[in-house]
């Protein structure tokens, strides 16, 4: 491993060494084991592998890793405290979002992303989001369903 | 009818380890020692193998081995055995494994395979079945007469013809002496893929002490166990295939399909795992592709709209192996009637050799590619006849006491399909049809469709049942879950069935052969119907021991017990009775004797009466079916041509509903994947043979944005198969749209479409011919 750099992973400061050739996914799933974060194209399309960068969604997989360097990275591994899921996890596995799942780390994190900057985000604003990421599953509807009780959810919590 | 568990809604268990990134996905399996592999893919879809130099990749960093098919003996394939795990002399398609490297990681494996050198010599590519079956066409297969195949099965020597099925019922085409109008078209359903949103991969183990062990992207575990050990020549029970979480799989993770080029490459270091997940690109280029049918067909009727006679030519561009293509075409051949009586019947599907990755299963296999033929046929004979298309339609539903094309009579219980077409009528044209404005022109129609079932003589599921200490239960099954959400069905119908809340039933999460019953595949929507049916079968052993135990308990003949889910107890006295949970490991006296049976049960179904065609092509294919009807509101933009799908309808009788939040969903998915096909959704090759559209960004499915409103209804007709009256419903909903948005574009401009995907450049070609037309 050719490189070095120090980045904050779910809360926590973490040294790494990586490939220069490396993305951000590579780091995540093949240095630090976090599998959450998912591949499921090769440029950046369908939006599983989207994290959560400095408080902003983006897609780890035409992130390069050194771009990470000094930032502080939440994965969908980094949201449920034990078994208390945040609320876009809760909305996400009650709304019926969920089928085969491959899409939903994707979708959770920019739920989150987007939510946890922005409570009030308009219906556009969930929209662009979301048009984001591909579902083979759901048709979608479920997951708008999710994403709307989830900003319902957090803005409960920041009364 | 009420139930207690089943018809609620429950929340599927998956769902809280899929939210938090727990679920272990193929990619996400790591084993001590792995190796990795990259597959190298041929520049020609069609050529002889000259040479393949691999020294340069040899001397590559990490790298462990490079594997060629030289020395490959074996073919296999469960159909016909015309597949190799790697091309030995020559590449049929463009995704063919040439050559494969092993190395530490998958980036050296990946760096290694470029410096691999081969040359070819090429050979004409054909890319479509018509190409394919001309006269002077390049043979393929050679030596396709000497391919193992099922006895039902038939080549045409010579030829690039690997199966020809033929269907006749009453007169065949003479039947259509009685018609008294006759009209015939020709349809076509691309090439496509499944998409899912999890590539491919396998994992594949040779071990030192020769038992060999698998993880794949797959739903048929079983099948793979038994192929490799044919191929290795091992014993089945010394080949262990693990399922994990599956991403996705709409069909084309339902057969064998990269796991024997795994396998061949891994046999090359036995003793280290080789690991392979494919890029989105092999996704398309070398994993299976779906449907590529071209259906001609010719209908006759009376002048009061009886239908007599239909004869159906369907050719199908089957791919380079059509080992699982040609269960696509045979299906596509006899569901190719839909939902309607004909007395006279005259099908056949050829299933064709071509320079193209094979076709597999699809969501909805067999139905909608011929059944977008016969739906907009349908609307055709009625603007002939001048009669009203559901009218027409409604006169020739295969309704109780008619018989379809297979020979199978239809009863009451086969499901209502008058109230489904009847309610999506009043859902559509119960309003008025916006007027044609600046922008856009306004289209509606509707569609009845029919599924069949998928079977196979060997086509059982099977389940184990163990009751805990406590009461609790635990339920292990082969059933894949592949999003579809069988867990939480396999829960309330074993709550019903054990008259016990599904909080106290743990459902198995993953499939491995060396524990899981056995399971054919889990496909054709029958695991509702089929997996409980064995449940209630387990349940009914389960319950009987439980009887047995406490008649010696309660003193008792077992036939004067009733069980309660909680006790069991005298019929004529209630108080006596003893607790359920207490007879769970048999019944342990106050002096330490223990008496009866461990509570644990085990079972299986099947299709009722499946057989093998007979030589007429018919035979019984597994009595139940769903029926349904489907329809579109949808509008054109003038300016582009883009169709723009406004609202969905959907009815279908599935005899009971098990969890209405999931069936729901299932149809909400089903209906956005065949939109994407109708509208957007195509494999295309160049002449060469190449897939110019092999990524997420080019081969266009649907959006979030694109997404209609849907409104989804049940008719629950009970089945006398199915669990509680249920019956299969997870492909159903891919079958109608084509035909809808196709019957609705001519409700807007007037124009007849006979092939998908509906490009914005093809209706704006439309829109134009209209404008000259007027």
């Amino acid at each position: 491993m050719a490189e070095r750099m120090i980045f904050t992973v779910n809360g926590k400061e973490r040294t790494v060494e990586y490939e220069p050739e490396m993305m951000l996914i590579d780091v995540l799933r093949d240095v630090l084991n976090l599998t959450g974060t998912k591949h499921g194209c090769d440029n950046s399309t369908c939006g599983t592998c989207t994290v959560v960068m400095d408080g902003k969604a983006i897609k780890s997989c035409n992130t390069p890793a050194a771009k990470a360097a000094g930032t502080s990275v939440v994965t969908v591994e980094g949201l449920a405290k034990g078994t208390e899921l945040h609320p876009v996890q809760k909305a996400i596995s009650e709304s019926g979002a969920v089928q085969c799942g491959f899409c939903t780390p994707g979708i959770v994190m920019e739920l989150y992303g987007l939510l946890e900057a922005n409570p009030d985000a308009s219906e556009t604003e969930m929209t662009n989001a979301l048009n984001k990421h591909l579902c083979r599953c759901t048709g979608y509807e479920p997951i708008r369903d999710g994403a709307l009780i989830a900003q319902k959810m957090i803005k409960e919590t920041r009364k | 009818m009420k139930y207690k568990y089943v018809g609620h809604p429950y929340n599927r268990p998956d769902a809280i380890s899929k939210v938090t990134g727990k679920a272990v996905y193929l990619d996400d399996v790591r084993l001590p020692d792995m190796l990795h592999a990259a597959v190298l893919r041929p520049q020609y879809a069609h050529a002889l193998i000259l040479k393949v130099d691999t020294s340069e990749a040899e001397k590559c960093p990490g790298v462990v081995k490079v594997v060629t098919g030289k020395d490959c003996k074996f073919r296999y394939g469960d159909n016909i055995k015309d597949l190799q795990p790697m091309a030995v002399t020559k590449v049929r398609y463009i995704g063919d494994p040439v050559a494969a490297v092993i190395a530490d990681t998958a980036a050296h494996a990946r760096a290694a395979m470029e410096k691999i050198k081969v040359d070819y010599k090429p050979l004409p590519v054909y890319t479509d079945a018509r190409d394919a079956m001309a006269k002077d066409a390049a043979l393929i297969h050679e030596d396709m007469d000497n391919y193992w195949r099922l006895p039902t099965l038939k080549q045409t020597s010579g030829t690039n013809i690997a199966n020809t099925y033929h269907l006749k019922k009453g007169r065949g085409e003479e039947g259509f002496d009685e018609a008294d109008v006759i009209i015939e078209h020709e349809f076509n359903y691309p090439l496509g893929s499944c998409s899912a949103i999890e590539p491919h991969g396998t994992i594949v183990w040779f071990k030192e002490d020769r038992t060999i062990e698998v993880w794949s992207t797959t739903i048929c575990p079983f099948i793979i166990r038994e192929d490799l050990a044919h191929s290795y020549e091992v014993p089945v029970s010394d080949v262990r295939v693990h399922t994990p979480d599956l991403g996705g799989c709409f069909g084309y993770k339902s057969d064998v399909t990269t796991e024997q080029t795994i396998a061949w490459i891994a046999s090359f270091v036995p003793g280290r795992p080789v690991k392979w997940v494919g890029t989105r690109e092999e996704d398309y280029t070398s994993t299976l592709l779906a449907h590529g049918m071209r259906t001609r067909m010719k209908m006759g009727a009376k002048k009061d709209g009886t239908l007599v006679a239909i004869k159906t030519t369907l050719y199908h561009t089957g791919g380079a192996y059509a080992d699982t293509a040609v269960n696509v075409t045979i299906a596509s051949t006899h569901n190719s009637t839909g939902p309607y009586e004909f007395k006279h019947c005259d099908l056949t599907g050829y299933t064709v050799y071509t320079n193209t990755p094979a076709v597999g299963a699809y969501r909805g296999y067999g139905h909608q590619e011929s059944q977008i033929a016969t739906e907009r046929m349908m609307d055709l004979m009625a603007r002939k006849l001048g009669m009203n298309p559901l009218d027409l339609r409604k006169k020739n539903f295969l309704s109780e006491g008619k018989v379809n094309a297979v020979g199978e009579t239809m009863w009451k219980h086969n499901g209502n399909l008058l109230e489904c077409a009847t309610r999506v009528e009043k859902m559509i044209f119960g309003k008025p049809k916006p007027a044609e404005d600046d922008q856009y022109v306004y289209g509606r129609a509707m569609v009845t469709v029919m599924k069949s079932p998928k079977g196979a003589p060997f086509s059982t599921k099977g389940c184990y049942m163990k009751m805990n200490v406590d009461g609790s239960v635990n339920i292990n099954m082969g059933g894949a879950e592949v999003g579809q959400g069988l867990r939480t069905v396999i829960k309330q119908v074993a709550a019903e069935a054990l008259k016990i809340p599904p909080e106290q039933i743990r459902i198995y999460t993953e499939i491995d052969t060396q524990y899981s019953p056995y399971e054919w595949q889990t496909i054709g929507s029958m695991f509702t119907t089929q997996g409980g049916r064995a449940i209630i079968r387990a349940a009914e052993k389960l319950i009987a021991q439980l009887k047995n135990t406490a008649a010696q308990v309660l003193k008792t003949d077992v036939d004067y017990l009733e069980y309660g889910g909680d006790f069991v107890y005298l019929r004529n006295d209630p108080t006596i009775r003893v607790a359920v949970p207490d007879l769970a490991r048999g019944y342990i006296t106050n002096d330490g004797i223990t008496i009866g049976e461990l509570a644990q049960a085990v079972s299986d179904a099947r299709l009722p009466r499946y057989s093998n065609p007979d030589q007429n092509g018919q035979g019984p294919i597994g009595v139940t079916y769903t029926m349904g009807s489907q329809g579109v509101d949808l509008k054109i933009e003038k300016k582009t041509g883009k169709v723009i799908v406004d609202h969905f309808y959907s009815v279908f009788d599935v005899g009971q509903v098990i969890n209405p939040l999931q069936i729901r969903g299932s149809v909400l998915g089903g209906v956005m994947m065949s939109i994407g096909a109708a509208l957007t959704e195509e494999i295309v090759f160049d002449k060469e043979g190449r897939i110019t559209n092999p990524h997420l960004f080019k081969y266009h499915i649907p959006t979030y944005k694109e997404a209609p409103e849907q409104t989804i209804e049940f008719v629950e007709t009970p089945d006398p198969i199915g669990p509680f009256g249920a019956r299969g419903i997870g492909e159903h909903s891919v079958i109608g749209a084509a035909p809808s948005i196709l019957n609705a574009i001519y409700d807007a401009i007037g124009v007849d479409l006979f092939e998908i995907p509906v490009t914005p450049e093809k209706v704006k070609a439309a829109l134009e011919a209209r404008k000259e037309s007027k």
